[in-house]
């Protein structure tokens, strides 16, 4: 037993750890997910486990998250995998993509379909490991001006929509404009721009759109936008095994409670939007749109899958995955909530 | 603790003279260096970076463009002047015209630096030419252009927002009421100080060749009217959704040189040495944030900004008595730290507190902008004081700058007491 | 010697503001053309969207080491202003090599490395339409900061030549 009291002292020692996450200050529900996870993790370890959190506002750089973990700067980020596509291309399918799967098909895909082992490839390059981080839930399409009834009604349609999707409308001859979020509310108001896409009513309410737009869209560009987790590589090693297992399992639980909590505020917030501001009018593009946007999605995507294998590799499990996903969606999910109405 | 050892010797360093922007950065080095190692640098290219691509900062330039432009076609000059002579034999009617000017700028930015020295450039020489008291110049100028932070569109207004889930817009809309009632405290200010003490600020002699009273109005009206008309294009293309408010800033800097080739003054020389003049003054201006945000990295990274929450966390009760402590808390730290960081250090401690007592979340966050404006005309950090000071004439000192913003210091505290007595003039109790 | 040492990176620093100077008409013409084919044209390029911000960003960056040899970078002039010429050249040398010089230098050394990699991963924006060669705009923060620091050895130059020749006022920084 004296052996065993050996042992014990030596695994009271307290590992520290520095996650720098993507968002300001108290941010709701994307930095409930760090903090929740740091809480557990303290909890989960007997304090062994330590995990500060560093805003946004004190390492100024909610783009930089990459870079400070792969530097070493930090030990862990919390932030989204899409954020990173500039300088790593093929990080962008770890997030969510147009008409891509919902968040309980996305999950199946990154822990039982192959996901988690390709996001490793991508990210294992450089010394990332990498773990989902929450998810928004189906974001919604964004707040407009003008009614989309036709594709005519796309074609010079001056929408902030950052990235891919941004990409997909674009090639329907909208025209995606970059605005700085603190000008993005007088944008909108003055009809600088016709429209924006932000989160959905989680977080949209606190910007105000709903006073100034008339038209909520339903979403297809973020079916199930989930952030990430990152660990630099040699502060995982340095962990020993019992305290990356707290730290998975943290994770992992902090990421599905963001999920469920996306899923409270934005019906708690839809509750509000529908009896203090009954005008916002809510509305889903026309079946010809869709269409026209799904098929330039396609064509995008068979792009960027002929100019790099490993993204087809990414893309081709994706479609894959979904085919046999969806098949059971429609006849469980999808055909309970057409017939239980 | 080192954070608090570095605020004072920062403050003695600066008081030595060199360059405001190193001593910020050098100071950083010392200490960040000796707390936490060399490798606390590596975070600053991106801080730099952030810098470098927040567009909203770009209104810095072009509105310094503009108004050097405006001020070498003179007819910043003549606008002033003419607005001064509108006045007629009131005293202080410079004054007055440059806390009006300096309420347009401030409803098209929200960028202090921006708005501070575009007035400085145009109205602080005038003012001189005329006589004025350098300290009323130089305080009038700095207050004016700190306006911009609670005429909306601002800076302060929108991270508030954002801090306290408050939608932008109706921050805006709150914030109108208290930033017109400072201006007219500017104004009756001016008019009282004026009166008692006439040769702080001479009338301007009325032109000789004109006999009647209404003739001098009507050449006044006429100098008025083109660069008045300027800044109210760049104020209208914001409302007709032409342009943002950052943009509406190169309107402006087009706008002036449009009216520069109208007066026959526009030349490519012209242009270039207003361009080389902008580029010396935005950077005298960005390389006080580069070196600030050294400052306050070193700061936070040394373990600052726990002892800020530390000091904070423990707020008495009663709506009434919370209120009025962390107004003077913020109103102390103000002195020290950057509405930035005050903003997202602070604002989320007390957040909770003002929430858990009912206190209107509109309310308080109207209460903060106002003291947060204070903040950039406290010495010794007062960023708008350094702006100033680095377009102001070789005879302005930063003496008189300081003494010059007291007064306009103490009308902004008396405003954020009434707001603080009587929510309901303001009606911001909803 | 000094003297000539001192042009040389005086005419560096004043290059460097001409540049500046031309980078800000660029960015002005940009801003102002991008807002007109926005309105008139209903055309968006996020690519000259980005540009603005590139050629804002490396104009006032360059103006750094322009106007500190321009003497345009404020002071606080409560004691200062009122110092002998040669008070001043010791509060610019000691200032100079301790906070100026190091500071620039050990940002300039850690921005290499935040340059590099850009350069090495082929970082471009991450927004349809936007600018490749992200290391261009990230290279500027070393570079500017190095410009800075020498520019920074002819302030103190500048100094130590008015320490050894009193007579001639050689130290206007500052008070433009
Ligand atoms: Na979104
Ligand atoms: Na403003």
């Amino acid at each position: 037993s004296l052996a065993m009291f050996g042992t014990a002292q030596a695994d009271e020692k307290v590992y520290r750890l520095k996650l720098a996450e993507s968002w300001p200050t108290n941010f709701p529900v994307f930095g409930d997910a760090p903090r929740n996870m740091a809480a557990m993790a303290e909890k989960m370890s007997n304090g062994r486990l330590q995990i500060t959190i560093d805003s946004a506002n004190k390492h100024k750089s909610a783009f930089g998250v990459f870079d400070m973990v792969r530097a070493g700067q930090y030990d862990m980020g919390h932030s989204a995998s899409y954020y990173w596509k500039g300088k790593v291309p093929n990080t962008l399918y770890f997030t969510t993509m147009p008409f891509g799967m919902t968040a309980p098909e996305q999950y199946a895909w990154f822990y039982y379909g192959g996901g988690m082992e390709l996001m490793e490839k991508v990210y294992g390059e450089f010394n990332i490991l990498s773990f989902p981080g929450g998810n928004t839930g189906n974001q919604m399409g964004g707040w407009f001006q003008k009614e989309i009834n036709s594709l005519e009604d796309l074609k010079g349609l001056k929408m902030r929509i950052p990235g891919f999707a941004g990409e997909v409308l674009a090639k329907l001859g909208a025209s995606p404009t970059n605005i700085p979020p603190g000008e993005l509310y007088t944008a909108l108001e003055r009809r600088t721009i016709d429209a924006l896409e932000w989160v959905g009513p989680s977080l949209d309410l606190r910007m105000g759109f709903h006073k100034i737009a008339p038209y909520y869209y339903t979403g297809w560009h973020e079916p199930a936008t989930e952030l990430q987790f990152m660990i630099n590589k040699r502060s995982w090693d340095r962990l020993p095994a019992d305290l990356q297992e707290v730290l998975r399992v943290a994770m992992r639980t902090a990421a599905y409670d963001m999920y469920i909590q996306s899923y409270h505020e934005s019906a708690e917030n839809m509750a509000v939007l529908d009896k203090d501001y009954p005008k916002v009018q809510i509305r889903t593009f026309p079946a010809d749109v869709m269409k026209a946007l799904h098929k330039a999605n396609n064509e995008l995507l068979a792009e960027s899958a002929a100019k790099d294998p490993l993204a087809k590799e990414i893309l081709d499990s994706q479609a894959t995955y979904l085919k046999k996903a969806r098949r059971w969606t429609d006849i469980s999910d999808k055909a309970y909530l057409n017939s239980a109405d | 603790m080192i954070g608090i050892i570095m605020f004072f010797v920062a403050l003695l360093m600066l008081i030595f003279g060199f360059p405001v922007a190193f001593t910020f950065g050098g100071v950083a080095l010392i200490f960040g260096v000796f707390a936490e190692g060399p490798d606390i640098f590596a975070f600053m290219p991106f801080r730099v970076q952030s810098i470098m691509e927040n567009v909203t900062l770009m209104a810095v330039p072009l509105f310094i463009f503009m108004g050097i432009v405006l001020q070498r076609t003179r007819l910043a000059e003549q606008l002033l002047e003419a607005m001064g002579k509108l006045f007629g034999g009131v005293r202080g009617g410079l004054a007055i015209s440059t806390v009006l000017v300096g309420a347009l700028l401030a409803a098209s930015t929200g960028v202090v630096g921006a708005s501070v020295v575009a007035m400085g450039l145009i109205s602080l020489p005038v003012m001189l030419k005329y006589n004025y008291d350098k300290a009323l110049a130089c305080g009038t100028i700095c207050a004016s252009g700190t306006l911009g932070q609670i005429i909306p569109p601002s800076i302060i207004l929108i991270i508030l927002g954002d801090v306290l889930g408050i939608p932008v817009g109706d921050l805006f809309q709150a914030a109108l009421a208290p930033g017109l009632v400072l201006i007219g405290c500017y104004v009756v200010y001016i008019l009282i100080y004026t009166w008692l003490k006439p040769e702080a600020a001479p009338a301007l002699p009325m032109d000789d060749d004109l006999t009647h009273r209404h003739e001098q109005y009507i050449r006044a009206l006429k100098a008025i009217i083109p660069p008045l008309a300027l800044i109210l294009v760049v104020l209208g293309s914001i409302f007709a959704g032409i342009a943002t408010p950052t943009e509406s800033s190169a309107l402006g800097g087009v706008g002036a040189l449009l009216l520069a080739a109208i007066y026959g003054q526009f030349n490519w020389k012209m242009v270039y040495e207003a361009s080389q003049e902008t580029v010396k003054i935005s950077a005298m201006v960005f390389a006080i944030l580069l070196g600030a945000t050294a400052f306050s990295m070193a700061f936070s990274y040394t373990g600052g900004d726990y002892i800020v929450e530390e000091l904070l966390s423990d707020m008495p009760g009663g709506a009434m008595g919370f209120l009025i402590l962390s107004m003077v808390a913020i109103m102390i730290l103000g002195f020290f730290i950057d509405f930035v960081e005050i903003s997202f250090i602070i604002v989320p401690i007390l957040a909770p507190v003002a929430n858990a007592l009912g206190i209107a979340p509109v309310w308080f966050a109207i209460l903060i902008a106002m003291n947060l404006q204070t903040s950039f005309l406290t010495p010794p950090f007062g960023f708008s004081l350094f702006y100033l000071k680095g377009v102001a004439p070789a005879g302005v000192r930063t003496m008189d700058i300081y003494r010059g913003v007291v007064p306009f210091i103490l009308m902004q505290v008396g405003v954020v007491i009434t707001i603080l007595l009587f929510p309901e003039w303001y009606g911001l109790l909803d | 010697m000094l003297i000539k040492a001192e042009r040389a990176i005086n005419r560096f620093s004043d290059f460097l503001g001409t540049v500046a100077a031309v980078l800000f008409i660029l960015m002005l013409m940009n801003v102002f053309i991008d807002v007109v084919m926005r309105y008139a044209l209903n055309e968006v390029s996020i690519a000259m969207q980005e540009m603005e911000w590139h050629l804002f960003a490396a104009m006032f960056m360059l103006g750094v080491p322009y106007t500190l040899r321009a003497g345009g970078h404020v002071r606080v002039d409560l004691v200062y202003e009122n110092l002998s010429i040669r008070r001043k050249a010791i509060i610019d040398i000691a200032g100079g090599l301790l906070l100026l010089i190091p500071f620039c230098l050990l940002v300039g050394w850690y921005g290499i490395d935040f340059a590099h990699e850009a350069w090495s991963l082929g970082e471009t924006s991450g927004d349809p339409g936007g600018l490749s060669n992200r290391w261009i705009i990230k290279a500027v923060i070393p570079f500017a900061f190095f410009a800075t620091a020498i520019s920074g050895i002819a302030m103190i130059l500048n100094s130590v030549i008015a320490l050894k020749d009193e007579h001639e006022t050689k130290i206007d920084r500052g008070l433009l």
